[in-house]
């Protein structure tokens, strides 16, 4: 992916005075010289190397494990590869500019821009292809919109985002499902755009790897705007949480993907010994005796404290596979963000503060001036009626999150890498 | 029933929807309120008419006010993964009926060596509901498609034809998903009492069945070979409501809506001969019956649905008593009692019956009794 022309320069401020930053930056928008940072140019030749070895041995000898391990490094050949090749190519053209012909010094100048951007392209791969995968990103997954505490103002606005992204995935082709979608009042009160309020709603996106898409969606969404019922004009602000979790197909479960979930190691793996389900179902003798229509499961986690309720179907049967379905899904986003912060605490660098954590507003959207602005990237973009209808502007908004989500994942690898250097060269001491 | 507080209907009104006043009083609280008025847009939604949805909509919702069952309200009630068809004068399917068809459906899948056919037989079949769901399921779940054959039997004809409309239902939703089944499987609803000696024979001669019970050439394409010999399963949920219960502990809507063939056992001579052991009550005669049936057919499991603990430990006694008087006639080596939930975590529950300790699995009120070979 090449980094995005609209990183802007609020986003590369903000990512502050760490050596890294200015690679990005340097290595995406300006042409001066195009160097990766050492440590990271030394991880790539060494897994490289090592790639190239198991490729060797599997030429005798095939063995899965090493096999699935080639396939991973083999990003990362590839895309060395291709920056050498284009150090070169800059390299020969570099000694052009310096021939005593003259025609050749205008040839090697005409070829000079395209050559740069080449090698500006190919080291930003090559930095991305260092960055581990994140376990999740080729999964489906579910959007979890909830109203922070207050009014129904955050209600109205929680309807917004949740027919925001279904219309996004409309536009985009992507499948989705409501999986739940409970709204507290709803013919009376309605807001200015006929949105209810809404309690909670989980929007599945089917597509595979709709978890990498959207992960960057996580956190809480700002609205600013004076709603309808506001008699004396004043700006109201309120805060819609949007959770993303990991989702995996309905015939999902004994597979080798991640969702592997009768695999006690998998993130997905719950011990039915440790949930306990509730149901609403009638007092008294049940069966034939009566013919009730309550049909709502509720399960909790016992060691997690975690609870799932479904209510959405007729059907307990249905409500009861959903509420598996998202306690697991929840678990295992639960026990991955737990690694991640386990990761983080030991990376002992100034990365750590710059972590978004459960808490952080992430994304304002400001009504009366027509704004949609991402405190991460620092994206501010200017047509909000485009961004509510899933439009392109909200597209780009994501797309620039996602860049500034895999430069954070470069600086940790970079940050990794320079740690063990340091350490290293403390032992040779 | 106590009477719900004004300010109940004030705040249904105000949370809810102007509709929703109507509904509580049969919803009684605004959960269920709110959740059955939204499954009564979402049908209207669904089912495209000419008449304006909001029409349609306060239609419905009047209807249901009137404590007609919403499962009749709307003509279908989800089953496992089934949306079985429902109206008035046949029972609608229950939560716990399905809960224990899908264990058993899991139970007839897991067993191993995987079977190379099946063949089950429900009887008292009402909608259908338990011998196509066991289907669906087992079509989705066995590690290799077989044959199956499948019978229901109801003595009521509206209960078979809607039956057979079930099945013509199910057959659609299930060539989209697992694919031909017209191919290996055979099912069939026949209409027939059965306390009357003849049905044996019919079972095993289904030339005869189609001759008495069915008019159309369709449903007697669906009949191209007898019963399989060997039984894997027979199923029965039969009426088990004793007259008393009926009218004091039945919900208004069953008693007023539900028929009460169904669900209370009418006294029938050939019954009474069969229960006359004194460990049942007359509300139990069709268990005995069931019991009889199972030793002409010998099927590998069988499973009956039952009104509470007391009326599963009274057919648990009668079996162990009936064995240890007729041991030729004993083959089921296990007999256990299913709870509401069988599948929910094993708690090691027993309970001595007749000197024989009995497991009881799963959580909620005793539902039924299973049997089996194993
Ligand atoms: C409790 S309902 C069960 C319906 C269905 N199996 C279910 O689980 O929803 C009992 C059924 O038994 C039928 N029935 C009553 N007496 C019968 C008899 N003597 N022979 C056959 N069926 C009978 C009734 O018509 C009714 O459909």
């Amino acid at each position: 992916m090449l980094a995005a022309p609209w990183v802007c320069q609020r986003c590369v401020r903000s990512l502050g005075r760490i050596r890294v930053s200015q690679f990005i930056r340097r290595a995406s928008t300006d042409s001066a010289p195009r160097t990766l940072p050492p440590a990271l140019l030394e991880r790539a030749r060494r897994l490289t190397a090592e790639h190239d070895q198991l490729r060797a041995a599997l030429e005798n000898d095939f063995d899965p494990k090493k096999a699935k391990r080639a396939g991973e490094l083999g990003r990362i050949a590839e895309a060395l590869k291709q920056f050498e090749k284009a150090k070169t190519a800059l390299g020969e053209l570099q000694a052009l500019l310096e021939s005593d012909d003259a025609e050749m010094r205008e040839l090697a100048r005409d070829d000079l821009e395209a050559t740069e951007a080449q090698l500006d392209e190919s080291s930003r791969n090559l930095s991305v292809a260092l960055t581990p995968k994140h376990p999740f990103a080729d999964m489906p997954c579910l959007l979890e919109i909830r109203p922070g505490p207050g009014g129904t103002e955050g209600r109205f606005f929680a309807d917004t985002l949740f027919k925001m992204y279904k219309l996004y995935c409309a536009n985009k082709g992507y499948r989705t499902r409501v999986v739940q979608y409970e709204a507290s009042d709803s013919d009376c009160q309605t807001g200015d755009e006929g949105e209810v309020a809404l309690q909670e709603a989980v929007l599945e996106v089917q597509e595979p790897g709709a978890y990498g898409l959207f992960r960057g969606e996580a956190g809480m969404h700002r609205v600013q705007r004076v709603p309808a019922t506001e008699t004396k004009g004043r700006t109201h602000t309120s805060a819609v949480a949007v959770w993303v979790l990991p989702s995996f197909s309905e015939n999902a479960g004994s597979s080798e993907s991640e969702a592997d979930w009768d695999n006690p190691e998998s993130d997905f793996y719950i011990d039915p010994a440790e949930v306990r389900t509730e149901t609403m179902r009638a007092r008294g003798a049940g069966g034939q005796h009566v013919n009730k229509t309550e049909s709502a499961i509720r399960l909790t986690h016992v060691p997690t404290g975690i609870t799932v309720s479904m209510q959405d179907s007729r059907s307990q049967h249905r409500n009861r596979d959903m509420a598996w379905r998202l306690l697991r899904s929840r678990l295992a986003q639960q026990r991955r963000e737990a690694r991640e912060e386990q990761v983080r605490q030991l990376r002992n660098s100034v990365l750590a503060t710059h972590q978004i954590t459960r808490g952080d507003k992430i994304r304002t959207y400001q009504y009366q001036q027509d704004r949609c602005t991402d405190h991460r990237c620092g994206l501010d973009t200017h047509n909000l009626p485009d961004v509510l209808r899933g439009g392109e502007t909200l597209d780009r908004v994501m797309e620039s999150v996602r860049t500034w989500l895999v430069n954070k994942d470069i600086e940790a690898v970079l940050a990794d890498e320079e740690a063990a250097a340091a350490a290293a060269a403390k032992q040779t001491k | 029933m106590p009477r719900l507080p004004p300010s109940l209907f004030w705040r249904a009104r105000k949370d809810i929807s102007p509709f929703a006043p109507v509904l509580l009083p049969v919803c009684r609280d605004l959960t269920s309120t709110a959740n059955e008025l939204r499954w009564i847009r979402e049908h209207v939604r669904d089912t495209p008419s000419p008449v304006p949805d909001q029409l349609r909509v306060w239609d419905l919702v009047e209807k249901r006010g009137k404590g007609v069952p919403l499962q009749y309200v709307l003509g279908n009630q989800p089953f496992g993964d089934l949306d079985i068809r429902c109206r008035p004068g046949v029972l609608i399917p229950r939560p716990e009926t399905e809960s224990y068809t899908l264990q058993l459906a899991s139970l007839l899948a897991r067993d191993r060596p995987p079977p190379s056919s099946l063949s089950i037989l429900d009887l008292c079949t009402g909608t259908g509901c338990i011998p196509l769901l066991l289907l669906h399921a087992l079509l989705r779940t066995l590690p290799r498609p077989v044959p199956i054959t499948v019978r229901g039997v109801d003595i009521c004809p509206h209960a078979v034809q809607l039956a057979r409309e079930n099945l013509r239902r199910a057959r659609a939703r299930l060539s989209s998903t697992a694919g031909d089944l017209e191919g290996a499987c055979s099912v069939a609803f026949l209409q027939h009492d059965i306390f009357d000696p003849s049905l044996l024979r019919l079972l095993a001669n289904p030339e005869e069945a189609i001759t008495t019970t069915t008019t159309t050439a369709a449903a007697a394409a669906t009949l191209p070979q007898p019963l399989n010999p060997g039984l894997d399963l027979l199923t029965i949920n039969p009426p088990y409501i004793s007259p008393r219960a009926f009218a004091r502990s039945t919900a208004r809507a069953v008693r007023n809506h539900e028929p009460r063939l169904a669900l209370v056992p009418e006294p029938l001579a050939a019954a009474a001969a069969e229960s006359s052991d004194s460990t049942l009550e007359p509300h139990d005669v069709f268990y005995a019956r069931a019991l009889a049936i199972a030793d002409a057919l010998r099927p590998k499991r069988m499973l009956m649905e039952v009104g509470g603990l007391d009326q599963a430990l009274r057919v648990v006694r009668f079996f162990l008593r009936r064995r240890r008087r007729r041991p030729a006639e004993g083959l089921f080596k296990t007999v256990e009692v299913w709870r509401d939930e069988p599948a929910a975590g094993d708690r090691g529950e027993r309970m001595a019956v007749e000197g024989t300790e009995v497991t009881v699995r799963g959580e909620g009120l005793g539902r039924a009794v299973y049997f089996s070979v194993f």
